[in-house]
């Protein structure tokens, strides 16, 4: 079975695509075939992380048809079970993906036969980010200990909510739906994920019950990245104590990592760090994580598209 | 999906159990303060500044009410009242520190437990080999050996309850005469292992195993008796 697993985290540089190819090669090393795609669409540079530098193909290439299978898309790297759908070289335009070709990615990923992928999203909150996440049970946030990196999180967890909420309705009553929330709630209730499952409850309880077995099924793991060593270790099960108190959702602490000035040198020098520096904790960390991680296991694909 | 803060009861709130001692008390409140506190990072953005207040609010309430101890009696009748909490009859009493020493320990030297000796009694009573043997009235060492084998007692059982030498039991249950200690120590050994198999009467049969050792010895002319 294939285990996907999308990394993001609402904001920028707080090492998705660090932690998703440290992961890939710690995967690669167990003996698994894993595959790691590059979605940060319109910003990829997760090929300059495992020293692929020129890719050939790229995204693009599957999305202008010039290939019309997504295994072809494959590069290898210079890691032995490591290989890489990149977005390098993509078109300028890519980042605004229209539906129907974002479909075709998701269809054609499930697809793929490997042990491990993993996605690499991008910041923010956009559908696209979004629809990659919920393409799998598995998912992995990644924060830093900043309020900014924090409130990211936050965002993205309710975005989530609201993106698969709004997969079950169609426009209008979808529309129906917002309306109601906001006769019964009042002002700017519509962005809160809370409000508006208290009135599906009531119009539509058999939608209610497929979104509440989604939301406890899902499987999301929260990783806090760059831990100085004056930080407070307890934070990360803190936030997912407080998601699952206040939000219902159940988020499980995966560990945190060391902070290291060296992964920023080894970036710059393009090698990998855990060769680099295999002894420093932050290595340490990644190796955990990583074995935690392959002990996980959950179904993939929920999107039921129309 | 989201549970209403102020419909949380204050154990709840806290995330304790309804038994929990003051000092647990506490430390939960300490812990939900870092949550929940207006400079936290944990929930930095998570609440807005009404949600916040109303939570520290509801927190300080739960905190205050829960510390104190009569606060806490009539809080937990009135959720015993509305069927949130078991009545205290019902509730398995508080665990209390188990003492590492049993004072009341019998110091005993016995090996075999208390209801083994009762049940080996009950063994003697009923075995017809071993009214037998001891309705004759010259005991050997080899009708020892048989009533021990009767009940299933292991020699070495014997000898780490008695704590007699291995051979002189051994020499009992053979006839070695040549082997057993002078005879105030035998009668000594006898005795505890008939006590050990719980035969009775142990004077009766001691006197008999004896007198049966004192004929064989002349028979032998060993000289020791």
């Amino acid at each position: 079975m294939v285990h996907i697993w999308p990394i993001g985290g609402g904001k920028g540089g707080s090492g998705k695509s660090f932690l998703t190819s440290s992961l890939g090669r710690l995967l690669a090393g167990l003996g698994k075939k894993t595959l790691l795609v590059d979605l940060d669409l319109g910003s990829a540079n997760l090929h300059t992380l495992v020293d692929v530098p020129y890719p050939e193909k790229s995204f693009s290439d599957f999305i202008r048809k010039k290939i019309p299978l997504l295994e072809d898309v494959v590069s290898e790297t210079p890691v032995p079970n490591l290989y890489i759908i990149s977005g390098a070289h993509d078109n300028l335009d890519i980042a605004n993906l229209p539906y129907e070709q974002k479909v075709k990615i998701l269809k054609a990923i499930a697809r793929l036969d490997y042990d491990w992928i993993l996605l690499d999203l991008g910041a923010g909150t956009s559908f696209n980010t979004l629809d990659f996440f919920l393409i799998s049970q598995n998912s992995m946030f990644i924060t830093t200990p900043e309020p900014t990196s924090i409130e990211n999180v936050y965002r993205l967890v309710r975005a989530i909510y609201f993106r698969r909420i709004r997969h079950y309705f169609n426009a209008t009553d979808f529309k129906a739906l917002e309306e109601e929330v906001l006769r019964q709630f009042g002002e700017g209730s519509f962005n809160n994920p809370d409000c508006i499952m208290e009135v599906i409850k009531e119009a539509h309880p058999e939608k209610n019950l497929l979104l509440e077995n989604d939301f406890n099924s899902f499987k999301f793991k929260l990783v806090l990245n760059q831990l100085r060593k004056h930080d407070n270790i307890a934070l990360g099960s803190q936030i997912c104590k407080i998601i699952e108190k206040h939000l219902g959702l159940q988020v499980d602490f995966a560990g945190n990592i060391a902070f290291d000035d060296r992964v920023h040198d080894a970036i710059c020098q393009r090698v990998s760090f855990l060769d680099r520096y295999p002894y420093t904790r932050t290595a340490y960390d990644l190796r955990e994580l990583s074995k935690r991680i392959a002990q996980f296991t959950g179904q993939q694909l929920l999107i039921r598209y129309t | 999906m989201k549970k209403d803060f102020a419909k949380l009861n204050y154990y709840e709130m806290l995330d304790i159990k309804p038994d929990a001692a003051f000092f647990e008390i506490r430390h939960a409140y300490n812990a939900a303060l870092q949550i929940y506190e207006a400079d936290s990072l944990v929930s930095y953005s998570f609440f807005s500044r009404e949600e916040r207040k109303e939570i520290l609010n509801l927190l300080e309430k739960a905190y205050s009410t829960l510390i104190n101890g009569k606060g806490r009696k009539n809080y937990d009748n009135q959720l015993m009242q509305t069927g949130v909490l078991a009545s205290p009859g019902n509730k398995a009493a508080a665990r209390k520190p188990a003492c590492i020493y049993d004072v009341k320990r019998q110091s005993g030297t016995t090996v075999l437990p208390k209801n083994n000796k009762a049940a080996l009694r009950a063994n003697v009573a009923q075995n017809k080999r071993i009214n037998e043997i001891l309705s004759k009235d010259e005991i050997s060492g080899a009708d020892l050996k048989a009533i021990r084998n009767e009940l299933g007692v292991a020699i070495e059982k014997i000898a780490s309850e008695t704590r007699i030498r291995m051979d002189y039991l051994i020499g009992m249950e053979e006839n070695k005469i040549d082997r057993l200690p002078a005879v105030a120590f035998l009668k000594g050994f006898v005795k505890s292992y008939l006590k050990c198999l719980c035969v009775e009467p142990v004077e009766g049969i001691c006197a008999r195993y004896i007198e049966g050792l004192a004929r064989m010895g002349k028979n032998n002319e060993t000289g020791v008796f």
